[in-house]
């Protein structure tokens, strides 16, 4: 049974089977905005969403104000290293506590309003006035129940995700399947070089379909011919855990060699499969990331409305040298070609949103042989809407 | 609770208008030194209050004391 929806308004039984029978999400889950607010809660305050990179809040006592689909958030850095998330408003008449990027040093965030103050853990540390004119005290004002509301927030690969529901799994429990997948890049530091290895896209879709498209290797040799030369379709494979993510690999990934016979330095450790594979996932639900021996990427969705989405693109990189001075020439290429493939995208995400309004389109008919990890992605979708949780096929 | 001092009263309102909170915290615990002088004890409590905000907003060390008299007077937790 749908929450909140009639099965007759809202009927996913038909994304809830394997894909040789399934269609694809309907088109309300693209265009209509209450299934927009409903998807909100139930897909991504539910689980584990990225808001942002831990790199842009990178000395002790940053801060910085998230909007997360209305959500007023704050992402805080302790002196201690740790990345904080709290509910950016006061627990006093509801103020936004910070409305701007800013570094407060070893200070409390002051509540701009009537200056109570909490510590960058949350406590609620002074209430000026609250008993009168020059009386911090009330009997009724209890500070170790009014601290700043906490975020369940957790930070892996530079990626701060966090769970607003506050009853997923824990993160490493929840990203299980990919941490392993991925064990051996596990641990290994990322480096990243600045604005020079990042950029954004203003995209009008929905943040679904940029996952979607992502998860599939079908569409390649079409939407990027230029890999038609050196990676051909049949050298792509596919990648689903079903419930979890879902995405494709490559096992003739080709590194960037510099007319000098420069190269990336790679990360340690890595078995024989990374000399030429490369894999790009999709963690359910806004994070799409890519490894290869030499880099990383992540692009973090950002819904800003049914139709709407800013992806958010940083590369990092093995080893510090490969972020410093002697690399920005091998970076400024590299950069210039990630943000090219993704550029080739954005019609198609775009298109498929405007295709959406088709009151006649039933979802779509999904390619049993190359379109699965895109249903496994619609699965997982569908399944967050129904009260049972339905096993992933 | 009203400032007297006339200049101190215009060194706290500039020192709000440049949002500089070192100042504050100095200016702050001036007025309230200069309300004990006249025996103006709840006046004290309101500027050693906005002093000590203004430190715990800094990380200023003189947030420590602040908070102690703020203790001592029964103002503060």
């Amino acid at each position: 049974m749908i929450k909140g929806f009639k099965m007759a308004d809202l009927d996913l039984s038909s994304v809830l089977t394997d894909v040789s029978r399934a269609k694809g999400l309907p088109n309300a889950h693209y265009v209509d905005d209450a299934v927009f607010e409903r998807e909100k809660h139930d897909v991504l305050f539910a689980n584990w969403a990225a808001i942002g990179f831990a790199k842009d809040i990178p000395a002790a006592g940053d801060v910085a104000p998230v909007d997360f689909l209305g959500m007023p958030l704050l992402a805080l850095r302790d002196k201690d290293n740790q990345v904080h998330v709290y509910q950016n408003t006061c627990r006093h008449r509801g103020m936004i506590l910070v409305e701007e990027k800013k570094n407060i040093g070893a200070g409390v965030i002051r509540c701009p309003y009537h200056s109570w103050c909490y510590s960058q853990q949350g406590k609620l540390v002074t209430t000026p006035h609250v008993g009168g004119p020059g009386q911090n005290t009330h009997a009724e004002i209890k500070r170790e129940e009014l601290g700043l509301t906490r975020i369940r927030s957790h930070v892996w690969r530079d990626i701060i995700f966090v769970n607003i529901s506050g009853d997923a799994p824990d993160f490493t429990e929840y990203a299980a399947g990919v941490i392993a997948a991925w064990s051996e890049f596990e641990d290994q530091e990322l480096h990243h070089s600045g604005s020079d290895s990042g950029f954004k896209f203003d995209v009008a879709c929905n943040w679904k379909l940029a996952v979607e498209n992502y998860c599939e290797s079908y569409h390649l040799p079409w939407i990027h011919p230029g890999l038609n030369s050196y990676s051909r379709l049949e050298d792509h494979y596919h990648i689903e855990n079903p419930g979890h993510y879902s995405g494709q690999g490559t096992v003739v990934y080709s590194p960037q060699i510099a007319d000098d016979g420069q190269r990336f330095p790679t990360f340690d450790g890595l078995g024989t499969k990374w000399d030429k594979a490369a894999e790009y996932i999709a963690l359910y639900p806004n994070v799409l990331l890519g490894v290869h021996k030499d880099h990383a990427f992540a692009i973090i969705l950002e819904p800003k409305a049914k139709d709407r989405t800013i992806e958010h693109v940083e590369i990092y990189y093995a080893k510090p040298e490969a972020a410093g001075a002697d690399f920005a020439q091998m970076r400024a290429v590299n950069s210039k070609m990630w943000h090219a493939v993704f550029e080739e995208d954005l019609f198609v995400v775009e298109g498929m949103q405007k295709g959406r309004h088709g009151v006649h389109f039933d979802g779509g008919k999904f390619s049993p042989a190359m379109d699965s990890p895109t249903h496994c992605f619609h699965h997982w979708v569908a399944s967050q809407f129904v009260d049972t949780p339905v096993a992933a096929e | 609770m009203l400032l007297n001092d006339k200049d101190l009263n215009d060194a706290l309102l500039d020192a709000h208008a440049r949002c500089d909170g070192a100042a504050l915290i100095t200016l702050y615990t001036n007025a309230a030194r200069a309300a004990l002088a006249q025996g103006q004890e709840g006046a004290a409590d309101f500027f050693l209050t906005h002093a000590y905000v203004f430190a715990l907003e800094r990380g200023d060390d003189r947030a420590t004391n602040l908070h102690s008299r703020l203790k001592e007077r029964g103002r503060e937790e």
